[in-house]
């Protein structure tokens, strides 16, 4: 079992989406690590990064057994277009705690419901790890959306940013609703219909969105549109690729 | 990390107050009673407490800036995770330490802005530079095990607030001494280039480690506040001795070479020589070693050093990136103060 087996896999294909998702996300979202715009919620989002990344972790770790891999060999060494992320999670934030948030909160909305079908599948293992993510995934959810509630609603400074922060990622949301891989069907690439994920999720973001006062235009874009999922990836993905992987192509090690 | 007492000794004061209030305030601390805020005590006790605890907090979230600069490059999966973890509670000693200074009478706004103003201090070892992961292990091994030295000592002080937060960090500190020790083990035991990586961040931070506790204290330094009011309980000499008499031997234990380095004005180090004062002296059971290079403690405590711009800027930065969200939710002053 190799690296180019999980590839062709179409199961592990959903799961790399969500893992990479997650991976991508902890890592960008570490970036702010110490710089948060008020202590207590620099430390909640330390713990959501260590979230995200133990979620990636508790995936890869699945398909490292299935596939006779090591996580770190899934995180760190394949090539960049084997990575499953969308590449909504990679734009650049320039530190506007805004931007930041947003994508935030639209990814953790996506996973919470990716992860609840994952967890229906016929694979016990791959079900018990996934209904182990599926709390601490709603708590991000709710953290995230009070959170878009409190800034939608709070100053008209706050509402404008956030609402410029939304217009400004509205249409690079549909990113994530690329099918994972070519291999796959649409009609299964989320373990369910892409049509259904996408209303749900955007039911979802409405809610919260009517109640911070705030609006977006979220439409389902064809599935010709590139985001990264299918392997073609933008610039700002492979840049934090390179970040990611410094260290560990530096010094090909044994250990670290 | 990191910590602590101010290395510079603070400036003289006077003690204006009650005798007979002073005298009872000084038994019950002779007699282990801890002070807390509602208690009366001299006002210069207050100031000197504020102005320990406020250095301390802003060490905690200066400090987090080097290392939270490696998160995005950590090795492994986790090693990514610990780092988050590590950063994440100096973060959190911060607040925990802003919360303690907030009770003695200044508001964290005030103390962010004072900060990034530059009048206020921050422990002097966090304007060293970290170019490597090398870097990352040393600062975890060696400088969270100095802090440790030295918030023990501080967790035997007589204010109650601080000494409940001293007990509480210090577990924390336990675990990222453990997983430095843990990097410096694993890239000193690795291949040939990870070792160089290791020796290099050594070569770097020893110096900066033998600083930590600060320049040698007066003659009489047990007649002084700070210690007479048991805000700090050691002399840093001594604290310093102890420190390396444990990390000289366990160094060398683990394949590092302790050098005299000299170093260039961005703190790299440009030449280097075997330490040849390093070694046991049986007669005193304390280890010798080369004294750091007070000079350069002096200029970079100053502002010359190597990195206090940049880390002072990156403040400066996230507060100003920050203000419309505590704005938003009420707890925010004003627009950004001028810089110092
Ligand atoms: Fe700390
Ligand atoms: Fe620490």
């Amino acid at each position: 079992m190799t690296m180019q087996d999980m590839m062709k896999d179409p199961l592990a294909n959903i799961v790399l989406m969500h893992a990479d998702d997650k991976l991508m996300l902890g890592h960008m979202q570490s970036d702010w690590t110490g710089l948060a715009p008020i202590l207590e919620e620099d430390i909640a989002a330390s713990s959501m990064s260590q979230d995200d990344l133990s979620h990636a972790l508790v995936l890869y770790d699945h398909l490292a057994a299935r596939f006779d891999l090591t996580a770190d060999a899934i995180a760190f060494e394949r090539d960049a277009a084997d990575y499953r992320c969308c590449d909504l999670i990679t734009i650049p934030d320039e530190f506007d705690w805004a931007i930041a948030l947003t994508k935030r909160w639209f990814v953790a909305t996506l996973t919470a419901l990716g992860v609840d079908r994952l967890a229906t599948i016929d694979d016990e293992d791959l079900s018990t790890r996934c209904k182990r993510l599926i709390p601490e995934q709603a708590i991000h959810v709710r953290h995230l959306s009070e959170w878009m509630i409190r800034l939608g609603s709070g100053t008209e400074e706050s509402r404008s940013r956030m609402q410029a922060a939304i217009n400004t990622l509205e249409s690079d949301a549909g990113m994530m609703f690329e099918p994972p891989d070519h291999s796959i069907d649409p009609v299964d690439s989320f373990c369910c219909g892409r049509e259904g994920i996408f209303q749900e999720w955007k039911t979802s973001c409405e809610d919260t969105l009517q109640r911070a006062g705030l609006s977006a235009n979220l439409a389902l874009p064809p599935e010709s549109m590139i985001g990264g999922r299918r392997g073609t990836h933008a610039t700002h993905f492979t840049d934090q690729l390179a970040e990611l992987t410094e260290v560990r192509r530096a010094e090909p090690a044994p250990a670290w | 990390m990191s910590g602590a007492a101010n290395p510079v000794s603070p400036p003289d004061i006077t003690i204006d107050c009650d005798p007979d209030k002073l005298a009872e305030f000084e038994q019950r601390i002779a007699d282990g009673v801890l002070i807390e805020p509602g208690d009366w005590m001299p006002e210069a006790y207050r100031a000197l407490m504020l102005r320990m605890a406020e250095h301390h907090a802003n060490s905690e979230i200066i400090g987090a800036l080097p290392e939270g600069e490696w998160i995005t490059r950590a090795p492994s999966m986790l090693r990514k995770l610990a780092l988050i973890a590590k950063v994440q509670d100096e973060v959190g000693h911060g607040q925990m330490l802003y919360r303690v200074s907030q009770e003695l009478g200044k508001s964290r706004d005030d103390m962010l802005r004072d900060l990034i103003t530059g009048k206020t201090k921050y422990h002097n070892c966090f304007n060293y530079p970290c170019p490597t992961w090398g870097d990352i292990a040393m600062i975890q091994w060696l400088i969270d095990g100095a802090a440790i030295m030295n918030q023990k000592t501080l967790a035997d002080g007589a204010y109650g607030p601080y000494v409940r937060t001293m007990n509480r960090i210090n577990m924390e500190e336990a675990f990222h001494f453990k997983s430095g020790e843990d990097m410096v083990l694993t890239l000193m035991g690795g291949t040939k280039g990870q070792q160089t990586m290791g020796q290099d961040a050594f070569d770097r931070w020893w110096p900066v480690a033998l600083m930590f506790f600060g320049p040698a204290d007066k003659p009489n330094a047990e007649q002084l506040p700070a210690m007479k009011w048991r805000m700090k309980t050691e002399r840093n000499t001594s604290l310093r001795q102890r420190y390396v008499n444990r990390f000289a031997p366990a160094a060398m234990d683990m394949g590092l070479a302790i050098h005299v380095c000299e170093k260039d004005a961005d703190g790299i180090v440009t030449s280097k020589k075997p330490d040849e004062a390093i070694g046991l002296n049986e007669e005193t059971g304390n280890w010798n070693f080369t004294e750091p290079d007070w000079d350069e403690f002096w200029r970079v405590i100053r502002g010359s050093g190597p990195c206090n711009a940049h880390r002072v800027a990156l403040r400066r930065f996230s507060y100003e990136q920050g203000a419309w969200v505590r704005r938003a939710i009420g707890t925010g002053a004003v627009a950004t103060p001028p810089a110092a």
